[in-house]
């Protein structure tokens, strides 16, 4: 059976960059596992999440070698819309990935763009909300939420798209506890039904939801040993 | 449900911002400018907009809008001199009908704006994708409104980083001042672009532009109000617009 998600030596630069950020990072992430990934901070962390989504190269273009493999399939030969129905990612900044006036329209924003008939749409509008714990909001703003609330938003946003792999990188880091809480335990769920996810952290109390946890430093992942 | 102009589909709304705006451009006359704007008030108000609460926040502004009639009239004089300053005709009759007609015309551009304002941008989008404005431009209009809000929210954590720093901005000299917000300028822009990069790149990873088309679970219908309105907006302004030009 082929990997979810797979890195071959991946070396990454960006455009008039000094250098490479990733220097040869090799990957492979199964079915039903949590990997986490720490680092200190401009480490690379956030560029590979790009590396591992498409959005480089297909948005950034710069300097790659290697590969990213989402079920076979090298990302280079997919557009980024097609990479979306499988791999879906949270980033770090709950403002910058709200664009919509209600919780609804936020949502049924990813259906919508895949042409789904309006039926359908509904129903993954309802199951996403319910994943995040969040049907209560369904037909208030955005902006009226907290930080977490906002972020698990973003995250059913995400999971109406139905993908097999999520991404979250430090999509913890500008919540309160509450919201954190609310965050693992959806992650937890994910992994029941065997989803495969990737999160970066970089706060350590996060790490109880990781099967795994990889360091990467100087541009090459490297095993955790409980320091950075 | 909101009934009334309350509940009006953003497509009608749209064609009475139009047809209020052009009345306000085209007509010179004070008296009929003084009613478009009342007009534009009562739809305003009518249509559920935070008008006043708008006015009270702008109020600042509003000399803005004084000085303009003030140079509009020094700058086109005619008729009348009413003040001059060392053989300089400062305010003339002319000039300050000019500079109170072009104070008009910017109130009603204004007032009839927050008519739209009153539906969510999601609504808007919808309204210009069910009269065929492909998807992509209609939202990228609302990706450019949301802009506004971004470049904000940016001079906001801006000026606050200044002051933690121990630069109290209201009590330096106004030329200092000055100096220190061109500083600033950089710092902002390049806050906000990388803010809507990140908005477009979610966008895209939510599967954005997949197809040349997209389904919409939010769909508009126009009620018997809609046409009514639609249609009275049209032929009174057209009907206005033509009596003007007779007479
Ligand atoms: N768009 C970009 N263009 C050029 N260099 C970048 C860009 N984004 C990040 N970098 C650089 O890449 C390195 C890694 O950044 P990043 O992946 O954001 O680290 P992390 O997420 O671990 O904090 C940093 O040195 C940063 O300056
Ligand atoms: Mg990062």
């Amino acid at each position: 059976m082929t990997v979810p998600l797979e890195v071959r030596d991946i070396w990454y630069g960006y455009p008039g960059g000094k250098g490479d950020v990733l220097k040869g990072v090799n990957l492979a992430v199964e079915r039903g596992e949590v990997l986490a990934v720490v680092g200190l901070s401009g480490s690379g962390k956030s560029t590979l999440c790009y590396c591992l989504s498409g959005i480089v190269p297909h948005i950034y273009q710069g300097n790659l070698r290697g590969q990213t493999l989402i079920k076979g399939t090298p990302t280079t030969s997919m557009k980024i819309p097609e990479i979306a129905t499988r791999l879906g990612i949270v980033f770090q900044e709950p403002d910058n990935q709200l664009f919509s006036p209600t919780v609804e329209d936020e949502v049924a924003f990813g259906p919508e763009n895949l042409c789904l008939s309006r039926e359908e749409i509904g129903e993954r509008l309802e199951l996403a909300l319910k994943q995040v714990g969040m049907e209560g909001f369904r037909f208030g703003s955005p902006n009226q939420l907290s930080g977490g609330q906002k972020q698990l938003i973003a995250l059913a946003s995400v999971l109406s798209l139905d993908p097999e792999i999520l991404i979250f990188d430090e999509a913890m880091s500008q919540i309160d506890e509450q919201g954190k809480a609310g965050i693992k335990s959806v992650i937890v769920g994910l992994k029941e039904r065997d989803k495969t996810i990737v999160m970066i952290e970089h706060d350590f109390d996060n790490l109880d939801v990781a099967d795994r946890v990889l360091l990467l430093r100087d541009g090459v992942l490297q095993p955790f040993e409980g320091r950075l | 449900m909101k009934t009334g102009l309350k509940g009006l589909d953003p497509r009608s709304k749209l064609v009475l911002v139009l047809c209020l705006s052009t009345l306000g451009v085209f007509i010179q006359d004070i008296g009929i400018l003084t009613a478009v704007l009342c007009v534009s008030i009562a739809l305003s108000t009518a249509s559920g907009s935070r008008l006043f609460v708008l006015i009270r926040k702008f109020r600042r502004i509003l000399w803005l809008f004084v000085a303009i009639a003030v140079i509009q009239s020094i700058f086109a004089p005619s008729g009348r001199v009413l003040v001059s300053l060392g053989g300089i005709k400062l305010i003339t009759a002319g000039g300050l009908y000019k500079g109170v007609a072009m104070v008009l015309r910017m109130s009603i551009v204004m007032v009839s704006a927050t008519i739209m304002a009153t539906s969510n941008s999601r609504e808007i989008v919808q309204g210009l994708v069910q009269w065929k404005v492909p998807y992509e431009i209609a939202f990228m209009v609302s990706v450019a409104i949301r802009f506004l809000p971004l470049l904000t929210d940016e001079i906001k954590n801006v000026v606050t980083a200044v002051q933690l720093r121990g630069i109290e901005l209201d009590r330096i000299p106004a030329r200092q001042r000055v100096k220190v917000y061109s500083y600033l300028i950089m710092p902002v822009v390049s806050g906000a672009v990388i803010k809507s990069r990140e908005l477009a790149t979610t966008m895209e990873t939510r599967a954005f532009r997949a197809y040349p088309k997209r389904t919409s679970y939010m769909v508009l219908t126009m009620q018997r109000i809609d046409y009514t309105v639609i249609i009275t907006s049209l032929i009174t302004s057209i009907l206005t617009l033509i009596l003007y030009i007779k007479c």
